[in-house]
């Protein structure tokens, strides 16, 4: 429902009006009606042609016309919203105030033609309006209809969409998770220990598969508990402390009961992948990458601080692992700023807040 | 040729040193006389020992390969080093320079060497070909620093640093917010690796940062010059295309 109500702005437009084959359709149909309901009142029932014509010009040009205004009537009071007997008297009235019309009209260009022995004319208004009322449930059924079918048609291309926008995300988020330069350096690393430190090396080699199959596993589940995730970012510090060593210094203060809390699969990777980026590369002093988690109701806050040297670079706001993030997060919560940067000057800080289902206590 | 190679390893991670260092050390061509963790050190080593090879690093805290390269007086034979830069890449193929993607084999650092030794027997002189490199820039991003060597020290500045360059021949002057520093580079250089947004090409001879300019000034009939914002309120010509992207960059 959510979906439809999107695009509404543009199925109000009226389907005649804004679709050139159905209004051809529709007069041809009700000119086809018109034409076979002359020539059988003229040849089997012997009425006079003027009669026939006003006959089928009032009930199959003028109320065709007057008709097309049930689009609105429809419109406005949609069947999954408006009550049954609400909609029975909204239309019962709009009927009524259509046939008056309907009726008024036709006898307004009759009127010329009445004469006292034309009986034909005369005594046709109770089955005009009987026939008034029967129109207006065709056409209340014709609309609905095609309003309908309107309704599907959006809602399918939204769907389409939204997956689209769904697929792409999830690709991006793919595609900045196995950093290929992370990736060859701590093969690297493998390559330089098994000559060193054979034990070492096989540690590495176990570390490093355990991360790329939890970077993997991201298709198939969106949410994991914060201590998975949590668990998988001590692995990827790990396997860059064995580059790093001294240098890299990571440090955590975790409110323990944060630990069940539900969080977006592989989020919390790429800033890590940042902090280390910008903290760790960039200098040749110790980088101390600070994380603080703490929960408060019904949010889970993450808070990512590392150190960096600003002699040495500028940071420009957001790249693309941020952005990507930020993306993601908007994708799933449906909520803009739940991503938070700001430049300490001496270091970066990023926070994250993550929605929680059920208060985590 | 009878001697060894003076060889030199930069590089910050102390697992890959070790490698390198493993793969040469029985290799009667190679004598590593030192090793580098940063380029600083790279630097100073290289002007220092004149070594006739260096295992260079790419990716290295403080200053990067490609901009140790720009500060070097002498200029040794470079084997680089990189775990994955797509952009670097392109520029070895194109410029003919030896490099080594991590993790590689002994034997693939053999052939490398090999390389090397074929052309320091050829006399082959590869200055050049390093000043072509250091130009090249193929990566859609703009520079976001600078690197220049007064006398002993290494500068690194960052381009919010930077107020205006003006042209000296086959050098740039640099001034930035606490001195001026000489570099060999070209204006165009500037002007394309500078992010137009926040440097423009006023003149032949200057290209301003716009934070940093206070007026512009009509000073003949279609003539002008801008009024930068320091204390001298230095005064520099634009030319007729410099003010029409001055115009273009501040909407006016």
């Amino acid at each position: 429902m959510a979906v439809l109500k999107l695009n509404t702005s543009k199925s109000m437009k009226h389907p005649l009006t804004n679709n050139y084959r159905l209004l051809l359709f529709y007069s041809l149909f009700w000119g086809i009606i018109a034409a076979i309901n002359i020539v059988l009142q003229v040849l089997w029932y012997n009425v006079p042609i003027t009669y026939s014509l006003l006959d089928s010009g009032t009930n199959y040009v003028l109320y065709p016309l007057l008709g097309s205004s049930i689009w609105y009537s429809i419109r406005y009071n949609s069947l999954e919203e408006v009550s049954v007997g609400r909609l029975i008297l909204f239309h019962f009235i709009a009927a009524s105030i259509l046939c008056g019309i309907w009726v008024y009209i036709s006898y307004a260009i009759y009127q010329p033609f009445i004469y006292d022995d034309n009986k034909f004319l005369k005594d046709g208004l109770p089955p005009k309006i009987f026939a008034g009322y029967l129109m207006y449930i065709i056409y209340l059924v014709f609309f609905y209809a095609v309003n309908y079918y309107q309704s599907l048609k959006e809602k399918i291309k939204k769907e389409v969409e939204y997956k689209a926008l769904i697929r792409e995300a999830e690709l991006q988020a793919l595609k900045s998770q196995i950093n290929p330069h992370f990736l060859f350096n701590s093969l690297n690393s493998i390559s330089s220990l098994t000559v060193s430190n054979p034990e070492k090396a096989q540690e590495m080699v176990i570390n490093l598969s355990a991360f790329m199959r939890y970077s993997l596993m991201h298709n198939e589940k969106e949410m994991v508990s914060f201590s998975r995730e949590l668990d998988n970012i001590k692995l990827y510090l790990s396997i860059e402390k064995v580059r790093f060593g001294k240098k890299l210094n990571a440090e955590f203060e975790i409110d323990s009961h944060c630990m069940e809390a539900e969080i977006p699969n592989m989020i919390l990777q790429p800033l890590f992948e940042n902090a280390i980026k910008y903290g760790v590369y960039e200098t040749t002093e110790q980088v101390t990458i600070k994380t603080v988690c703490e929960c408060d109701g019904n949010t889970l806050k993450i808070s990512i601080v590392n150190d960096y040297d600003a002699s040495t670079i500028k940071r420009r706001g957001e790249g693309i692992g941020l952005r990507n993030i930020r993306k993601r997060m908007e994708i799933i919560y449906n909520q803009p700023d739940l991503i938070k940067i700001t430049d300490h000057k001496t270091s970066f800080e990023v926070q994250l807040i993550i929605p929680q289902k059920q208060a985590v206590s | 040729m009878s001697e060894k190679l003076q060889t030199l390893i930069i590089e910050d991670e102390e697992l890959a040193r070790n490698l390198l260092r493993s793969y040469l050390k029985d290799n009667p061509d190679i004598e590593v006389i030192g090793e580098c963790e940063n380029g600083f050190d790279g630097i100073k080593a290289i002007n220092d020992k004149k070594p006739d090879l260096v295992f260079l690093d790419i990716q290295m805290p403080k200053i990067t390969g490609f901009e140790m390269i720009e500060l070097l007086d002498f200029k040794p034979q470079i084997i680089f080093t990189t775990a994955y830069d797509q952009y670097a890449l392109k520029a070895f193929e194109l410029n003919a320079i030896d490099y080594l993607l991590k993790p590689f084999s002994k034997d693939r650092l053999l052939a490398a060497i090999d390389k090397v030794k074929h052309r320091i027997q050829n006399e082959e002189d590869n200055t050049e070909k390093l000043e072509e490199l250091s130009n090249f820039r193929p990566g859609e991003e703009f520079i976001d620093r600078v690197v220049v060597k007064d006398r002993h020290k290494i500068h690194i500045i960052t381009v919010d640093q930077i107020r205006y360059i003006e042209s000296l021949d086959d050098y740039v002057m640099i001034y930035t917010y606490d001195g001026r520093h000489m570099k060999q580079k070209t204006m165009k250089y500037f002007e394309t690796n500078l992010d137009p947004k926040n440097f423009i090409r006023i003149h032949r001879s200057y290209i301003v940062q716009v934070e940093n300019i206070a007026e512009i000034q009509q000073y003949e009939k279609e003539s002008y010059i801008v009024i930068l914002k320091d204390k001298d309120k230095t005064k520099l010509k634009v030319s007729k295309t410099g003010y029409k992207r001055i115009k273009e960059v501040l909407h006016f």
